[in-house]
């Protein structure tokens, strides 16, 4: 499903740049920020800043809601958790299952 | 020091946490997946939910294998096929049931003629709220997306939370 991939590159571009990830993170410990707020902790201009603002927003990572005068930022986890069930659950547990497998044939071997 | 008021304060400091996702469904059928007990309980890790739907209506919700409902609250807007407005305050341990009511609201845009959006926007929990509360609407929601696309169930360390 190209859509779906589309999603997830999407998600992928954003999580790669460590300017953005520190963003997730600064709202990690405090959702509902304002882009003067999470300005302020970074050296970088407002229109920097604003740029990966809507990298992220266009991943779903970050969502916008209107409070009153001013726009809050919320961090978004659900994509994040769309390719953890996607991509990681499937690989961690085929490890697993390896593993088992693994114990299972040396355990037969020496019986 | 710390004053009275600055306790008080304290406590009435709120937050608000905002879960987005993009579902290929009908606002109709994603109604139908949030509010018919048995479509629910395929991704809320099997619990069932016990309510009227109607505003001032009683909520609680339990689960088959465990005593007493694990959480309760109350419906305060019912407006199908778009938005959903709940108190809830969960129950199922001294440290959560300490936390008191929250408000959970479900809102549903068409996006196209097949996708929806759905926004779960879970507020008035206090400042650094045990996250117990709220962290578990990402593993839901990606159920229902699951759900609602395939027909198929995702198996998730929620949905075996209550199995074993």
């Amino acid at each position: 499903m190209p859509a779906m991939k589309d999603d997830d590159d999407r998600v992928f571009k954003a999580l790669a740049d460590p300017t953005r990830r520190f963003l997730l993170d600064r709202l990690f410990r405090r959702d509902g920020r304002t882009l003067t707020e999470l300005e302020s902790e970074l050296e970088m201009t407002r229109f920097g800043v604003m740029k990966h603002l809507r990298v992220l927003e266009g991943a779903g990572l970050v969502v916008t809601r209107k409070s009153g005068r001013e726009k809050l930022h919320f961090l978004n986890p659900v994509p994040i958790r769309l390719i953890h069930d996607r991509w990681i659950d499937k690989y961690t547990e085929r490890r697993v299952s390896a593993l088992v497998d693994l114990k299972t044939e040396l355990e037969e071997g020496s019986a | 020091m710390t004053t009275a008021a600055d306790t008080e304060r304290r406590t009435e400091r709120t937050m608000e946490k905002v879960f987005e996702i993009y579902i290929r469904t009908t606002p109709e059928r994603l109604w139908e997946a949030i509010t018919d007990t048995e479509m629910r309980s395929k991704y809320t890790f099997g619990t069932r939910i016990h309510t009227e739907w109607t505003p001032g209506a009683r909520v609680e919700v339990g689960h088959p294998r465990t005593d007493g409902p694990l959480s309760e609250g109350e419906i305060l807007e019912v407006d199908p096929p778009r938005r959903l407005v709940q108190t809830m305050r969960a129950l199922w341990s001294d440290d959560v049931k300490a936390e008191g009511f929250s408000r959970i609201t479900w809102e549903i845009q068409a996006i196209s003629v097949d996708s929806c959006r759905l926004t779960v926007i879970h507020d008035q929990l206090r400042e650094g709220a045990n996250d117990e509360l709220y962290g578990g609407w990402p593993m839901i929601l990606s159920g229902l997306k699951t759900l609602l696309e395939t027909g198929e169930l995702l198996t998730t360390p929620g949905s075996l939370m209550y199995d074993s």
